[in-house]
């Protein structure tokens, strides 16, 4: 590997800006999300920063079942971001359907609809374990990176 | 030849492009750990602006099918160029800048414009709504700034009875007395740098909470990268013609010290910014037309008056 993509690899496991989605989920996984990026938690330490628009995020963050109403447009935020781009599912709703998996209404977990990256599972999952899973994909890339 | 190649050095690397972007990633460093410090967080570590560059030029560009292709893709480097060009008419740690003449201090001002121009170009032309919203903001926005910040300048020029920037530094290097006469126009100036830079009170154009990145919603990659260099390389600029402006000491000082004297001036403009940046929070457009046109310009205008009756007293 070249000393370019070596030093650009750095930067995207140093730099992941997120984009936060909700796909249905209660509230509950939301609010520990915004909680994560407080500044008790203070993520832009880790390089970490909430961004409004798909375009400039690297890291996708959703929470909740894919109702069948949001299934296309979680589809089409995940299309709008640039590549590489990672997915992160928050909660116990978005890893698997949850509660409501087999509901009429929803179509299981985010993985239905798009490739994820990393689970945090949770009923809601805590700041902790939030930036615990975030943390743990810079990880495995760094290994991915290494192995290379 | 030598000559070429030594002009070449001068505006590729130091005092140039590469010196330029460093010390914007670093001002732009200092920023957002004062900003976070001042929020009571722990802050990005040192290399955070570089690491999030190197990854905006790793990623991929999408260009939206619907905006205009070429304008697009050009109006990035053409701020970053503007910005860069304009570093060069200002005296930074010496008495005379790298290439000055009567009236670049027109010329600087005019480069320091075109940045914003070209967001409202770009954005305009990616066609989307939230792009479209945040760039008629940005120029409704520079209407409001940019005759308060000509004002002041104006009224230091004036004092000084010239259009050169380096004969500006010349003068109130020989006559420190006179730099208090100006000190109004300096706070005005400051809060003019925070629209031009589009800092926190100002942010109306790129507003996250309300229109999603507005100008720059459309921007990704490399040409997000290109923007992000060229405001923080506007920041240092901007910073360093206050500093020339309204702090002009320690220029005849040796080089070495002339150089870290200019950092730490720089330094503590980026440092002010910071605070103001910290203390307030988001106008509305009208709160900042309003703003500017009802209290800034006519404070300039009387800075302006005081400065012509101190020159028509004392400088006869």
């Amino acid at each position: 590997m070249g000393i370019i993509e070596k030093a650009v690899n750095w930067g995207r496991i140093k730099s992941p800006w997120i984009l936060h989605f909700n796909t249905g989920a209660c509230n509950a996984c939301d609010i520990e999300i915004l909680a994560a990026l407080t500044p008790r938690y203070d993520l832009e330490r880790f390089g970490v920063q909430l961004k409004g628009t798909p375009r400039h995020a690297d890291v996708l963050i959703c929470s909740g079942p894919v109702t069948g109403q949001v299934a296309c447009r979680l589809k089409r935020v995940y299309e709008q971001m640039p590549e590489p781009k990672f997915v992160v599912v928050v909660g116990t709703c978005a890893c698997s359907g949850g509660v409501f998996d087999g509901c009429y209404n929803v179509k299981s977990g985010i993985d239905a609809v798009i490739p994820v990256s990393a689970y945090i599972p949770g009923c809601p999952a805590s700041p902790m374990a939030i930036i615990d899973g975030v943390a743990k994909l810079l990880g495995s890339l760094e290994a991915k990176e290494a192995k290379q | 030849m030598a000559h070429l190649a030594l002009s070449l050095f001068y505006i590729l690397v130091f005092p140039g492009l590469l010196f330029l972007s460093v010390f914007g990633l670093a001002a732009e460093y200092v920023d957002r750990k004062l900003y976070a410090r001042m929020q009571n967080r722990m802050g990005p570590p040192w290399f955070q602006p570089l690491a999030d560059l190197l990854k905006l030029f790793g990623k991929e560009d999408v260009v939206p099918e619907e905006s205009n292709p070429q304008i697009f893709r050009l109006m990035p480097v053409i701020a970053l160029t503007a910005a860069v060009s304009a570093f060069f008419y200002i005296p930074l740690w010496d008495k005379n800048a790298l290439f000055a003449f009567n009236g670049d201090l027109i010329v600087v001002l005019y480069l320091l414009t075109i940045p914003t121009l070209t967001f409202f170009l770009g954005g305009w032309y990616s066609t989307s709504l939230y792009a479209k919203i945040g760039s008629v903001r940005s120029v409704t926005q520079l209407f409001a700034y940019e005759i308060p910040l000509f004002m002041s300048i104006l009224s230091t020029a004036l004092l000084a009875n010239t259009w050169s920037l380096s004969e500006m530094t010349a003068f109130y290097g020989k006559n420190p007395v006179y730099i208090p006469v100006n000190i109004v126009s300096f706070f005005i100036a400051l809060i003019a740098l925070l629209g031009k830079l589009e800092k926190v009170p100002f942010d109306i154009p790129e507003a996250e909470t309300e229109i999603v990145a507005g100008t720059f919603t459309e921007y990704s990659g490399r040409l997000l990268g290109f923007f992000r260099l060229a405001i923080d390389i506007e920041a240092v600029v901007g910073a360093s013609l206050l500093a020339a402006v309204y702090l002009p000491f320690g220029l005849s000082l040796p080089p070495a010290f002339g150089f870290l004297f200019y950092v730490v001036k720089v330094l503590f403009m980026i440092g002010l910014l910071a605070l103001l940046r910290s203390v307030f929070a988001r106008l509305r457009i009208d709160q900042m037309v309003n703003f500017c046109w009802r209290y800034l310009a006519p404070v300039a205008f009387l800075q302006l008056l005081v400065t012509l009756a101190v020159k028509g007293v004392f400088l006869r």
